[in-house]
């Protein structure tokens, strides 16, 4: 999107397709995560407290190998980010909290964001993750 | 005829069941076998263990059975040969050892057996497999084996209802040993499977391959009829283990047709060591079944191609349940299972090198935040202008549940806080995503006075691009003045930059989450940033300070500007600042990047 786009629009562009996006993102992930690689792009990075995931062989192994989950998202905000940043791409920062429970664990609070990418077909936008930051934050202190 | 005859065993009354669920060939009953032959088996077929009509079936003809007072034990007609060669088969060690129970269902033939089993289960507080099923004219019967699960059987009884609403009555009476489990191999017969297993055992790797034991060819060839699934055959199987290789470090079971491990419980005392275990292509239902010999400190498990495989949604669902079972567990159907480690993460040891990138980044991203945090936490943040893009976007937000329930003294950041899920209004929305650097540095600097703890910063590096890096910061600071003055918050900082000049770079995003530390998070010691503006300029320094800050640094070992900052915050007392100096030394809480 070009720049000529009054800001505010950009921002209420970006907060939908925030919401939109997080609805869909963490019900895949308690309930179909076979299907969760399918959100994001091929070359995903994706930091996972402090573990390196990458490349779409990585993520599908990373997530099969993660016990089942139950997320609950207390927070949510996001930003549209510069094109300066991502060359004319679409692309916004999610930023979420909330608690999770990985099957055979304890629950836990995390936060976690992501930059999503806008690809844009015919018919709609689809958003797709570009990089993916989640930190349990029990022991953020050490 | 012989059935018109009467036995009593010399040692103990032999119990023979009537059933009549299953057809009789007449034919084998009477015929000829050699004097080992062991009665039960048929053929070699799909026999589902729980019906082998054998050992329950009378000949065709009548059957006569009297029961003692206290429903112990009973007679009954009985085959003339059957009853020799159990003579010699039984072992009456074997069948007084474990103390069995009889349950009785009256009426129980009316019922189908699953609901049946199912509902009798469902109210047993204790669980429990049932062995030797059968019907006994119009009852039900089976045998369970200990005290606490035959008082919860008694228990269940006039506890369920039927279709017609009547209640079930559940008798149980202590009784011998069921039939199956009792041993029935001869010694002779013993020392030849002893002979095949260990054919079947490899010292060097001190494992034993029973797999599909049962068609093993020098078994088949003495008529010897090992189906391990039976109580009795893997009563046998373990004995001959723990008497001759009691060190077994690995057992495969694999293509047994085991429908449930109670007879492998046993395994724990007889073989304890065993770290190998194959259950693989057998006919386990459920991971209750591992529970019976989850004593074992297992490193490795197949259980592929059981049924309870496929009760799972999806593979790590099936691994979690498994390492339940088994928390020592490295190797599951041969794969490694994902180390603990990555979900508990306790050793993290992450801090700045959590991601791979080039030394360069980091080493860019880490003077970057010293800069910016110095600053910041200098008192003006204004001087935060040029460290922002012209267009650059911040917001704020305090998650709502987070650990502490107390939010009330985070008032001063609350009128920032930006929240998409409570927040639908979009002018508010819009008014709180503060938008170009002059607004943003506005915003921080309403923000209460901190300082951070540096050196305690996690930074996860998520994307690296030639025009962007995007990271995040997790790191606690203090609130040094105000009404809250000592709390400790902890924050995520997740930041967006673009290039400014090779060596340094404009935020575009800056998103902070922001919440009250844990009590854990507050226990180490803070070290800040010397908040001596870097622009200050040594020249302002009298001589006489000047030769100080080089005295000192030559003798404590640290760069000049840390030197100046130590002198300084003693007021230029010299003798001050290195008795200072000495004890954070001494308590190692001077970091490495004061030293040249």
């Amino acid at each position: 999107m070009s720049m000529s786009v009054d800001f505010k629009t950009y921002v209420d562009q970006a907060c939908r397709a925030a919401e939109e996006f997080v609805n869909i993102y963490y019900e895949t992930m308690d309930k179909r995560r076979h299907a969760i690689t399918r959100l994001y792009l091929d070359k995903a990075s994706l930091i996972w407290n402090g573990n390196a995931v990458t490349g779409m062989e990585g993520l599908k192994k990373f997530f099969d190998m993660l016990p089942s989950s139950e997320f609950q998202v207390n927070i949510l905000d996001c930003q549209p980010v510069h094109e300066q940043a991502t060359q004319a791409q679409t692309t916004i920062l999610v930023v979420t909290s909330g608690t999770v429970k990985f099957d055979g664990n304890k629950q836990h609070f995390f936060n976690q964001n992501f930059l999503l990418t806008a690809q844009s077909t015919p018919n709609s936008t689809v958003w797709k993750i570009a990089s993916d930051c989640f930190r349990f934050q029990d022991w953020a202190g050490h | 005829m012989y059935h018109q005859q009467k036995y009593a065993l010399p040692l103990q009354k032999y119990g023979n069941y009537s059933n009549e669920e299953y057809s009789m060939d007449n034919r084998r009953v009477f015929q000829q076998r050699g004097r080992n032959y062991t009665w039960h088996k048929f053929d070699r077929k799909d026999y589902n263990f729980e019906h082998t009509g054998a050992p329950y079936a009378v000949g065709l003809n009548k059957k006569k059975r009297r029961w003692n007072d206290d429903d112990r034990t009973f007679l009954s007609a009985w085959d003339d040969r059957k009853h020799k060669e159990s003579k010699m088969s039984y072992n009456a060690q074997n069948g007084t050892r474990e103390s069995w129970f009889k349950v009785t269902i009256p009426s129980g033939r009316n019922y189908d057996k699953t609901w049946l089993m199912n509902s009798i289960m469902s109210i047993c507080s204790v669980p429990f497999t049932p062995v030797d099923f059968h019907y006994d004219k119009n009852q039900a019967r089976f045998f369970v084996q200990d005290a606490s699960t035959a008082s919860a059987l008694k228990d269940a009884s006039l506890k369920i209802c039927d279709e017609e609403n009547q209640k079930i009555i559940i008798f149980v009476r202590p009784s011998i040993v069921p039939y199956s489990v009792k041993s029935y191999f001869t010694p002779k017969q013993m020392e030849q499977i002893k002979l095949t297993m260990m054919k079947r055992y490899d010292v060097s790797q001190k494992s034993l391959d029973l797999r599909k034991f049962r068609f093993d060819r020098d078994l088949m060839s003495c008529d010897i009829d090992m189906m391990l699934n039976r109580r009795c055959c893997m009563n046998a199987t373990l004995q001959i283990i723990q008497s001759n290789i009691p060190e077994l470090l690995s057992l495969n079971l694999c293509n047994n047709k085991l429908y449930q491990l109670d007879g492998l419980s046993e395994v724990v005392e007889k073989a304890p060591q065993v770290k190998i275990l194959n259950l693989s292509k057998n006919k386990l239902r459920s991971v209750s079944e591992l529970e019976k010999v989850k004593e074992l400190k297992l490193e490795e498990l197949w259980l592929e191609g059981n049924p309870l495989c496929r009760t799972f949604q999806n593979e790590s669902a099936y691994a979690s349940a498994i390492r339940d079972q088994f928390p020592t567990l490295i190797r599951l159907d041969g794969k490694e299972l994902l180390s603990q480690t990555v979900m508990n993460n306790e050793n993290p040891q992450l801090r700045k090198e959590s991601y791979k990138e080039p030394e360069i980044i980091r080493d860019l991203v880490v003077q970057f935040l010293k800069e910016y945090y110095s600053i910041y936490d200098s008192g003006d943040r204004h001087g935060l202008l040029s460290a922002y893009h012209d267009e650059a976007c911040f917001s704020l937000t305090i998650p709502f549940n987070s650990c502490d329930s107390d939010l009330s003294n985070l008032e001063e950041y609350f009128k920032h806080n930006r929240d998409l899920i409570k927040l639908k209004d979009s002018y508010t929305r819009m008014k709180l995503l503060k938008h170009t650097n002059r607004a943003i540095v506005d915003s921080l600097s309403t923000l209460p006075k901190t300082q951070h703890d540096f050196y305690s910063f996690w930074v996860d590096m998520s994307l690296c691009t030639e025009v962007m890096l995007c990271f995040s910061v997790n790191g606690v600071f203090k609130e040094v003045e105000g009404k809250y003055q000592g709390c400790v918050r902890a924050f995520t900082r997740t930041f967006v930059t673009v290039p400014k000049s090779s060596s340094s770079m404009y935020i575009i995003n800056d998103k902070m989450i922001l919440r009250n530390s844990s009590p854990r998070e507050i226990q180490k010691p803070f070290i800040p940033l010397p908040t001596v503006s870097p622009s200050l300029p040594k020249s302002t320094l009298s001589e006489k300070h000047q030769e100080m800050v080089k005295s000192f640094s030559e003798q404590s070992g640290m760069k000049l500007e840390y030197s100046q900052k130590c002198l300084d915050d003693n007021e230029w007392d010299y003798t001050k600042a290195s008795k200072i100096f000495s004890i954070l030394q001494t308590d190692g809480k001077i970091p490495k990047e004061f030293f040249k």
